[in-house]
């Protein structure tokens, strides 16, 4: 294995010599305006193959109905080693002229390897959010199109059972782990098994509402304030409120079967499980309950009045080598998929769009099997989405270090400090 | 027919020298054409890269871009850098175990699938069965076996009275030793199938005469076994260590380096700064101090064994 790491990565490294006598001179164009001549754009993308109706080809053909010359064609990519595949094109010069980005961390190699246009003359409308996420050192390097908040999905029947009221959108943390023993009785008496709560296994799901609630940065290397939320997990896992992390790990849980088999009566997850919950339900692979959605517990009551919650954007960015009408159409497309135009069709198909009003609203709400109440309209389009990941070279080392951080501290004995100074050190080793 | 041919057309002087040399080439060509699908793409796939490594290793390069010349600066890092003293504790913290461990195991079985026990083609399949097995599969079914709350590893132990079971794979203490446990499971059926070659070859008449001069079952392991079976024993251990060093995807599938770094070792290490962080000169770096890890200990053992056959 060592040997074929080496062997890609030089094999990358002769591409990437080759590739840098030719494309020195990329500078981004003035955006000229676009002309009814044929263009034809392709554009990388995930999962086709497994998904016929995708947001991908969704918002390429409505594009398309709007400028009949321009076609857009989608090239499928393994979505497990995306950013790996992307990058090894971009550096053999073969990359499509679209590149939507799957995670934001990959746009700062990218952009700063000379490979995205500057696509800040494409105005990042009123009311799109997730725009900052693509931009490095001040110059935009994608439009955003859709983001994916983390909220609290919440199994009505089974609050029903245990005789415990649903939430109302002014939980803190503490009413959220109060709800959760709550349930634990309330559960039992019913005689179900369903647990209180899942937490899934990803790292974010402590540490980034640490970091968006209190108003910190990962990147300034100093992880102690994320104690107080580690407490509560371990807490939660210690009383039997949820899976502990090493079952969670060592069982390969996933967060569908939790929630969609009711083995848990609440998930903190983000809004793309919507759509494949009401997939699920309608197929049957999932059971049938009521369900809803409430804004994410908040650090303090005060707080609850304006939701923070964090998660992160999907957008497409340009080829640096376009120009002409291509780079022209490439533009206009950008500036399609943040509009109401865009976002309605997303909306349509349950995905939730960057930007959001009230018929984008009434759009994905219109759907069936999507709950309808007021509280998860107001969790689906009324919380502040902060980023998870900075377009900054260092996220992806304080990544590798917060990931190592959490299975210590969720798994270990509970020396929450040591796991801390031990994530700081690595972060400070790579980061400088 | 065919060696009087060839004596006559040896002997008889210019013509036939030229015919010969022709031969010659042929036969080399014809040589060349056998091995070379496999040396392109060793040279292509391996080689080259290996050489580049040796480039890149002194280098800041980051995928795109040119790579600026950085001389030691990435081993400089490397000693201040205290993941890749993990990595690199953790990492000889594994052959440790498993090294002796599998040898061990693989010597045993094969002794014991040696002698003429019913079913020893049987056995012998079976052990050999989980290096064949896919690796994704072995890691979902040990982590569940180890699974600390439920996994029938723990139950068993809870039946047996032991009132606290390690948390194995979920433990920074216990997940590399079971790490170890699960790779020498998978890779014991293979180096028995190496020791069982080796020990077709130790000859009967030494043994039956060991037996005539009275010694035991140990003794003539010792004296006459071991021995015989030195050249395999040779082998197995270099081969042993060098995929202990070089230990990745199994970890990579069973723990992912956690928890926390307790399993993180030098090819993950490498794996994280290369593709995870873009770092590539520096992933070079640690590639070359891999490298010079096996090569040296891989010598050591030549010596040795050299010591040993003089």
């Amino acid at each position: 294995m060592y040997r074929k790491i080496t062997m890609a990565a030089a094999v990358t490294a002769v591409a990437a010599l080759a590739l840098a006598g030719c494309s020195g001179t990329s500078t981004t164009t003035p955006s000229a305006t676009l002309d009814n001549s044929p263009v034809k754009l392709t554009m990388s993308a995930w999962n086709l193959a497994a998904t016929p109706t995708n947001e991908f080809k969704a918002l390429a053909d409505a594009f398309t109905a709007e400028h009949p010359n321009v076609t857009i064609e989608l090239k499928d990519y393994d979505a497990a080693k995306y950013p790996t595949l992307v990058t090894a094109d971009l550096a053999a010069g073969t990359a499509t002229d679209l590149i939507t980005i799957k995670t934001v961390v990959d746009v700062v190699p990218w952009a700063e390897g000379g490979q995205l246009a500057d696509v800040s003359d494409v105005k990042i409308g009123d009311g799109v959010k997730g725009g900052a996420s693509y931009n490095v050192d001040g110059k935009q390097y994608a439009i955003p199109y859709r983001l994916d908040g983390n909220v609290i999905y919440y199994n009505k029947d089974l609050f029903k059972a245990a005789g415990v009221a649903d939430p109302d959108g002014t939980w803190t943390w503490d009413d959220y782990v109060a709800a959760a023993e709550k349930l634990k009785t309330g559960l039992a008496a019913a005689g179900s098994k369903a647990l209180p709560a899942y937490q899934h296994g990803w790292n974010t799901l402590t540490q980034n509402f640490a970091t968006v609630q209190t108003g910190n940065d990962v990147l300034k290397g100093d992880f102690s304030y994320m104690k107080p939320y580690y407490e509560r997990t371990l807490k939660m896992q210690a009383d039997g409120l949820q899976l502990p992390l090493a079952t969670v790990t060592a069982n390969k849980t996933t967060y569908q079967a939790q929630f969609g088999k009711q083995s848990a009566a609440m998930e903190i997850m983000g809004t793309w499980y919507v759509s494949t919950l009401v997939a699920q339900q309608a197929k049957g692979d999932a059971d049938k309950f009521a369900w809803g959605i409430a804004p994410a517990p908040q650090k303090d009551a005060a707080a609850t009045k304006a939701p923070v919650t964090f998660g992160d954007p999907t957008g497409i960015a340009i080829n640096a080598k376009l120009e002409g009408n291509k780079l022209a159409a490439a533009k206009a497309f950008l500036a399609f998929i943040e509009s109401e135009k865009g976002a309605s069709k997303l909306a349509a198909m349950a995905i939730t769009p960057a930007f959001i009003n009230d018929a984008v609203t009434a759009a994905y709400f219109g759907l069936a099997g999507v709950p309808t109440d007021d509280l998860s309209k107001k969790a689906w389009s009324g919380q502040k989405i902060l980023p998870q990941n900075l377009p900054n070279a260092k996220q992806p080392v304080a990544n590798t270090a917060l990931v190592a951080m959490h299975s210590a501290i969720l798994t270990g004995s509970g020396d929450i400090d040591k796991a801390i100074a031990d994530a700081q050190a690595q972060f400070k080793n790579s980061a400088g | 027919m065919t060696a009087i041919a060839t004596d006559a057309s040896v002997s008889s002087m210019p013509p036939a020298h030229r015919r010969g040399s022709k031969l010659r080439r042929r036969n080399t060509l014809i040589g060349w054409s056998f091995i070379l699908p496999n040396f392109l793409g060793f040279a292509l796939l391996t080689l080259i890269p290996v050489l580049a490594l040796f480039y890149l290793g002194f280098t800041n390069w980051n995928i795109f871009g040119t790579a600026k010349w950085t001389g030691l600066a990435n081993f400089q890092r490397l000693i201040g850098d205290t993941t890749f003293h993990t990595a690199l504790i953790n990492t000889f913290y594994y052959a440790l175990i498993h090294i002796p461990l599998s040898f061990v195991a693989a010597l045993g079985l094969a002794l014991l699938l040696n002698t003429k026990i019913r079913g020893a083609a049987f056995f012998r399949t079976a052990a050999f069965f989980p290096y064949i097995t896919s690796i994704v599969a072995i890691a979902v079914v040990w982590n569940l076996l180890f699974s600390p709350q439920y996994g029938p590893i723990n139950e068993f132990l809870r039946f047996i009275g032991i009132a606290n079971p390690p948390g194995w794979l979920q433990s920074q203490e216990w997940a590399m030793p079971a790490t170890a446990i699960v790779s020498t499971w998978r890779d014991m059926g293979y180096y028995m199938i190496l020791f069982l070659a080796g020990l077709q070859a130790v000859p009967r008449e030494l043994h039956e005469a060991a037996r005539m001069d009275g010694a035991g079952v140990w003794q003539r392991f010792w004296n006459v076994t071991m021995p015989c079976l030195r050249p395999t024993t040779f082998f197995v251990t270099v081969m042993l260590t060098i995929n202990s060093f070089k230990v990745f995807d199994l970890i990579l599938v069973m723990t992912g380096g956690g928890p926390g770094n307790a399993t993180l070792v030098l090819s993950q290490f490498i794996y994280n700064q290369g593709f995870e962080q873009n770092n590539f000169g520096y992933a070079s770096a640690a590639s070359i101090v891999l490298f010079f890890i096996c090569l040296l200990v891989t010598i050591g053992q030549f010596l040795i064994n050299k010591k040993r056959s003089a």
